[in-house]
């Protein structure tokens, strides 16, 4: 089983003044394979939002590694870094996901066009299918709810097929029905599409069943689930 | 398909109409406040030319170093009716005088009036003169004389018909005095015509100084005066032996034209700053369409877009603003133009505008409005590509 995320003693301090650093992450060290659906977890402020910055190359670590399908994301220049966030990962956040100007469609047709790739239009129209979104695919971006906008979102992050897909709470805004709806999407396309997920939550019960569970606390990580055994 | 930051640029900057109308009417004033003042003050400035050409100095100016032309007229008109270029020419012969006019309240005087001496059949082949004629007809008789509109003021009042007389100082210093009929009265507007002067029959005038065949200028008109230093220097050429000045109407006009031209470069000056501070509402207009943007552009840099990608995106907002505001801006100035020279515009309702399509410099306008406004959105768009991804999403 081929690890597609790796990530060895990571560490991020934010802030150039010693007197009023905040060490988000502290020598986090852990890996998720292939087709994994796997879920941080953690109270207010313990490193989530932080951690996933540093997969999705959002932002740099201050120490430590991080490989995503066995390259290792610090050797990347800034030109490779966008490349990378083009192909390799897919973003689903918790607000403001989509880009109002554009219609839904073409929300989702942007990182195939930004990949150069053909077929932009045909491949997203059909992602759009896939999340029950056929019927909106033409509305303006900000037109359409909640819930419909994080179909879009986890469509968008789809389009490349990338190595991760990174959501960052992407339930956290939804009422408890949408956010189920969410959730399930995302687990189903998990298992059908054999997509890994990465994602951040503060109500993992939703999930039900999960491949690993990553629970941060001040900084640091512990696997307290691996492929459903608790650790 | 449409690139996809073309498309983005245009859909952020139309779904912003009020920045985007600022923008562009931004461009669009200042083009257009250039077109205006094109059409005004060049128009003014061609209008005096034209002016001075048709009345006073032709295309072509000939006069002698020594006061006046001693060489008869007849022989030089017919020199300039062999040039093929040239369409007309007549001799002038200025002086001044005193004029009064006897009525049931007294005489009138006035004094120093500037004395025009033409020849009737000529001139109004050179000249459009005798076309400022508003009341009764041109000198057609050795005993006929216009009067301009200001002399008529200053007489009190002179009726077509009227009988005056002048009074000159001849070449002996004798006073000598003749009675005229007056035949018509001279009114321009804006008084560049023979407003201010008296007309008489030249050989009356040159009678009456006793400088029989003598001549103050020759006037000449030609069919294209573009051609005016070629013709010039073909005469003066051909006269090697006399003293003959020959001067176009920039030369002879000279002293009229330096400070008016200044004052035209001054205020095109003037308007290319107000296209400068076009181009700083652009810049600020931008900032705040790309500060507006941050989110967007995090999510963008977030999928995927190159600081390149948010540099094109921001920089083609710069030229869909300049590309509309040139457009409308030359289309204003262009009505602005087209209206002026249908109604034949005239500048304070005296003088009637040249109103012309100067093309190379309507294009130079709209191509330096243009590129302002390009210029305008580099330093936006530079800033909208160093904005972080994660900062961006900071912002709810
Ligand atoms: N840009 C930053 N500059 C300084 N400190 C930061 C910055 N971003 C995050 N932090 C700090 O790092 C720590 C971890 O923040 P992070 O956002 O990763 O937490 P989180 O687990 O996502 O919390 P939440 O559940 O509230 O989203 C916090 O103490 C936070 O204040
Ligand atoms: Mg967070």
């Amino acid at each position: 089983m081929s690890k597609v995320l790796d990530i060895r003693g990571l560490t991020k301090i934010y802030g150039k003044e010693k007197a009023n650093q905040v060490t988000a992450l502290s020598n986090v060290s852990f890996s998720i394979n292939q087709g994994e659906f796997a879920l941080v977890v953690g109270s207010s402020g313990s490193g989530k939002s932080t951690l996933l910055n540093m997969i999705g190359l959002l932002d740099k670590p201050t120490h430590g590694t991080i490989y995503v399908d066995g390259t290792d994301t610090s050797k990347l220049n800034d030109g490779q870094i966008s490349s990378f966030r083009n192909k390799k990962v897919g973003f689903v956040f918790q607000f403001s996901n989509l880009l109002s100007d554009l219609t839904v469609l073409e929300n989702v047709m942007l990182p195939i066009q930004m990949a150069g790739t053909s077929k932009s239009r045909e491949k997203a129209a059909e992602l759009l299918g896939a999340v029950g979104l056929r019927d909106q695919m033409k509305q303006r971006a900000d037109r359409i709810s909640g819930g419909q906008a994080q179909r879009a979102a986890i469509a968008r992050g789809l389009a490349n097929q990338p190595a991760l897909v990174l959501a960052d709470e992407p339930t956290g805004n939804l009422d408890s029905v949408t956010s189920k709806s969410v959730v399930k999407l995302m687990k189903s396309m998990c298992s059908t599409l054999g997509q890994t997920f990465v994602v951040v939550t503060h109500d993992q019960e939703d999930f039900g069943d999960v491949d690993r569970i990553i629970q941060m606390k001040d900084g640091k990580a512990y696997e307290t689930m691996v492929r459903g055994v608790r650790a | 398909m449409v690139d996809y930051r073309l498309k983005l640029a245009k859909r952020m900057l139309f779904n912003k109409k009020g920045s985007l109308i600022g923008a562009v009417l931004a461009v669009t004033i200042g083009i257009l406040v250039l077109h205006v003042n094109f059409v005004i003050f060049q128009g003014l400035y061609d209008a005096f030319i034209r002016d001075l050409t048709e009345y006073s100095y032709g295309d072509i100016l000939v006069t002698d170093e020594s006061n006046l032309i001693e060489k008869s007229d007849t022989i030089l008109i017919n020199w300039f009716s062999r040039i093929p270029d040239v369409q007309a020419a007549a001799p002038r012969f200025s002086s001044n005088g005193e004029i009064n006019i006897t009525k049931s309240g007294g005489m009138i005087e006035t004094n120093r009036v500037p004395l025009l001496g033409v020849d009737p059949i000529q001139d109004i082949q050179a000249s459009t003169a005798h076309k400022t004629v508003a009341e009764g007809s041109y000198v057609f008789s050795q005993n006929s004389i216009v009067l301009g509109s200001s002399i008529v003021r200053d007489l009190g009042g002179v009726r077509v018909g009227d009988s005056i007389e002048v009074g000159v100082v001849n070449r002996w210093g004798q006073d000598e005095v003749r009675r005229f009929i007056v035949s018509g009265i001279a009114a321009t507007p804006g008084g560049q015509g023979l407003d201010y002067s008296a007309v008489v029959h030249i050989d009356t005038l040159r009678d009456m100084l006793d400088r029989k065949g003598y001549t103050s200028s020759i006037m000449v008109k030609l069919h294209d005066p573009t051609k005016a230093e070629s013709v010039r220097d073909l005469f003066l050429a051909s006269f090697p032996n006399d003293d003959f000045v020959a001067e176009t109407i920039e030369e002879s006009a000279e002293q009229q034209l330096a400070g008016f031209r200044s004052g035209i470069a001054m205020i095109n000056m003037i308007g290319y700053f107000g296209m400068m501070s076009s181009a700083f509402a652009i810049v600020t207009i931008q900032m705040m369409l790309v500060n507006g943007k941050t989110k967007e552009i995090g999510i963008m840099r977030s999928i995927g877009a190159r600081r390149k990608d948010i540099l094109v995106i921001f920089i083609m907002q710069g030229i869909l603003i300049g590309f509309i505001g040139a457009a409308a801006g030359t289309g204003a100035g262009l009505a602005y133009t087209f209206y002026a020279k249908e109604t034949k515009l005239t500048f304070n309702n005296s003088i009637p505008l040249e109103v012309t399509f100067n093309w190379p410099q309507i294009t130079q306008t709209a191509l330096t409005a243009f590129g302002l406004a390009v210029l305008a959105s580099l330093y936006p768009s530079f800033r909208a590509t160093r904005l972080l991804p994660v900062e961006a999403m900071r912002y709810v």
